[in-house]
């Protein structure tokens, strides 16, 4: 009959359910929307975070020795240790290869392009778009294009391979050193190297290259070509990895102070977990004599940006709440006025308070199974409309949004009427039967 | 033999503050007997019905409900005595506006004890209604609506029935069908207390107890 009675009132009385459903819709719908997102932002803000360039730096261990004085590096080993370009292709073999978005070697020589300025400028090597055949995978491309997505080239790209055939190498001229020697693409320069044998080489500037940085002021080839004019075939000075990686947390912060602090269980999870600081670890085991340094300014920004969202994700679903909370009370109390004969008619054939307490919070509580499954649907839509506008990219729905935005809905319904249906309590049938006492 | 007693007050009063509507009432009433409460509007007349049907708990005074003294019970057995032992009919009907005229029955037997469609259907049978037992209130002209209620107020077999106006709200046809029912009811040997303003209605009843001004100032046989 209690059943009975639920249905009823629903199928008979929806004008009067719907307002509320409505009420509970709208918080779900948002609740969904920004738990969708709160989940989802991190990889999200990963990739976002993957156009401002690498986040984490390979270098030779000895070029990690800290030997600087008054901000002049003293490290007798400087630019004299080099990387294997062999030992590359094992940074996209590590446990979290499929993080590894790309990675870029960089190899500079000091050049003195030739001409009446006799301007001795940095002439940087590294791969443009470059196919590097791992295992698994003997198609995957990599290099500047993919790591350094901000480098703008007015003009084309160099060749890979660098001299061909006879005809000059191809090189990009940074942005300000082509505006000092009034340079655009399409000219040829002619460049010497090395102090002792020195050699002179033509290349033609294929584009102007602007990246906000040191490049700007120098060449860029391909490394092959630097290689062969510095004389360091297969060597590299560092590499760029770019790595999708989860935000910065507590344990994250713990491990960076010293990973010794951590206890077993800890440093099973954190190296179990695409951290920033996890992922350069395993390219240091990877790849023999380097230091794998995180560029900790993207890390921690793509953490803080995270978090902060986050919490106002949280602060916007505790308004949600409250704001439905209040709605459904205010309805509940018009409800329990409206259905105040019904009530004293129950009392009056002998129901007990709790048994029209359950009637009245079992309403609500259907309310808040329908009104959350039907702010789930709305709330995926709504994520879709808030990613596409602020991520250029839809929001994968998780599906434990659902369970926890029903269980969120009840809850808003139930303590939404908790406090009205004490009214019920004060609902005397004498008085409301006869409408008098 | 005298039939038991069903229902004794001694000194039945209830206080508002510094009004009494209702003073000191010693009344019986003896198994199938049908008592008509008559009396001016403000007599206290509905004061009573409240009180005898445990809808609400007297100032001072004794209440004696087949064999039960309610007086003193907290609202938690007053509300244990209603599903028991009252049948209650009201003038305004009071249907669940939501429930079918079946489901308005079965909703007594569903605070008393369990439901059984069966006998709910029977009761309305009873009252002529069986052909209209999926109807809704809405559905229903005010004497089926009364005859809803007289079902419903059957169903659980209560010591007694009180009604207060059943046929206030009909017009002369239906007052008619719902006099038939009572009558019928008494024929049974049902026990009835009728509050009522209608003389043709006291006319069929045992006794007639007057009100006015809370105190009874008539208690005699009808006939």
């Amino acid at each position: 009959m209690f059943f009975r009675m639920l249905r009823q009132s629903f199928f008979r009385g929806w004008r009067r359910k719907a307002l509320a459903t409505a009420t509970i819709v709208l918080s779900a719908s948002l609740i969904t929307a920004l738990m969708n997102i709160s989940i989802d932002v991190g990889d999200k803000m990963s990739r976002e975070m993957k156009s401002y360039g690498a986040n984490i730096n390979v270098v030779p261990k000895s070029e990690a020795i800290p030997l600087e004085i008054g901000g002049v590096d003293y490290n007798p080993l400087k630019d004299r240790a080099f990387i294997n370009e062999a030992d590359l292709p094992r940074i996209k073999e590590i446990f979290w290869h499929n993080n590894i978005v790309g990675f870029a070697p960089f190899l500079k020589t000091g050049v003195v392009i030739s001409g009446k300025e006799k301007k001795r400028i940095n002439l940087i090597g590294t791969w443009f778009d470059r196919q590097v055949p791992i295992s698994g995978d003997d198609e995957y491309r990599t290099g500047i294009k993919l790591v350094s997505p901000y480098w703008q080239v007015r003009g084309e790209w160099p060749n890979e391979q660098g001299a061909q055939n006879g005809m000059p190498g191809e090189v990009l001229a940074g942005a300000l050193l082509a505006r000092e020697l009034n340079l655009k693409a399409g000219d040829q320069i002619t460049v010497r190297t090395g102090d002792k044998a020195p050699r002179e080489e033509n290349f033609v500037v294929k584009g102007i290259l602007t990246t906000g940085g040191a490049e700007e002021k120098a060449l860029v080839a391909s490394l092959a070509t630097v290689q062969r004019l510095a004389g360091l075939a297969g060597k590299v000075q560092s590499v760029s990895v770019s790595a999708l990686t989860v935000p910065e947390d507590r344990l994250s912060r713990k491990a960076r102070h010293s990973s010794d602090s951590l206890d077993s269980a800890e440093y099973d999870r954190w190296y179990c977990t695409a951290y920033v600081s996890s992922v350069s670890l395993q390219i240091e085991e990877a790849i023999p004599n380097v230091t794998s340094r995180p560029i900790w300014q993207v890390a921690a920004g793509e953490g803080a940006v995270v978090n902060k969202i986050q919490l106002l994700m949280i602060v916007v679903t505790i308004a949600a709440f409250i704001a439905s909370g209040l709605g459904i009370s205010s309805l509940t109390v018009t409800t329990i006025m409206e259905r105040a004969r019904e009530i004293g008619l129950m009392k009056a054939l002998g129901a007990a308070d709790w048994e029209v307490y359950l009637l009245f919070l079992s309403e609500s509580a259907v309310v808040g199974v329908v009104g959350g499954l039907l702010g789930c649907v709305a709330g995926a839509g709504l994520s879709q409309i808030i990613g596409l506008s602020i991520f250029g990219s839809t929001v994968s729905f998780s599906p434990i949004v659902i369970p926890v935005n029903i269980a969120v809905s009840v809850l808003i319904a139930l303590s939404g009427s908790l406090m009205p249906s004490r009214l019920i309590t004060k609902l005397y049938p004498a008085e409301v039967l006869h409408g008098r006492r | 033999m005298a039939k038991k007693i069903v229902l004794e007050t001694k000194g039945l009063t209830k206080r508002f503050g510094s009004v009494t509507p209702l003073d000191s009432i010693n009344m019986q009433v003896r198994e199938g007997e049908w008592v008509a409460i008559m009396g001016p509007s403000g007599s206290g007349k509905t004061t009573m019905l409240n009180l005898l049907s445990c809808l609400d708990a007297p100032s001072a005074g004794e209440y004696i409900l087949d064999g039960v003294a309610t007086a003193t019970l907290t609202e938690k057995q007053r509300v244990a005595v209603r599903r028991e032992k009252i049948g209650l009919i009201f003038q305004q009907f009071h249907l669940v506006p939501y429930l079918t005229a079946l489901e308005n029955v079965m909703l007594a037997q569903y605070y008393h004890s369990m439901i059984d469609s069966k006998d709910a259907e029977q009761a309305l049978a009873h009252v002529g209604l069986g052909h209209r037992t999926g109807h809704l209130p809405s559905q229903l002209s005010g004497g089926e609506q009364q005859r809803v209620c007289i079902a419903r107020a059957l169903i659980n077999q209560p010591a007694i029935i009180l009604a207060d106006e059943p046929t206030g709200n009909l017009d002369e046809a239906n007052e008619e069908v719902v006099l038939d029912l009572f009558k019928g009811l008494h024929r049974e040997g049902r026990t009835i207390i009728l509050v009522t303003h209608n003389p043709e209605l006291a006319e069929f009843s045992d006794r007639v107890v007057r009100l006015q001004h809370g105190r009874v100032v008539h208690d005699e046989s009808a006939h």
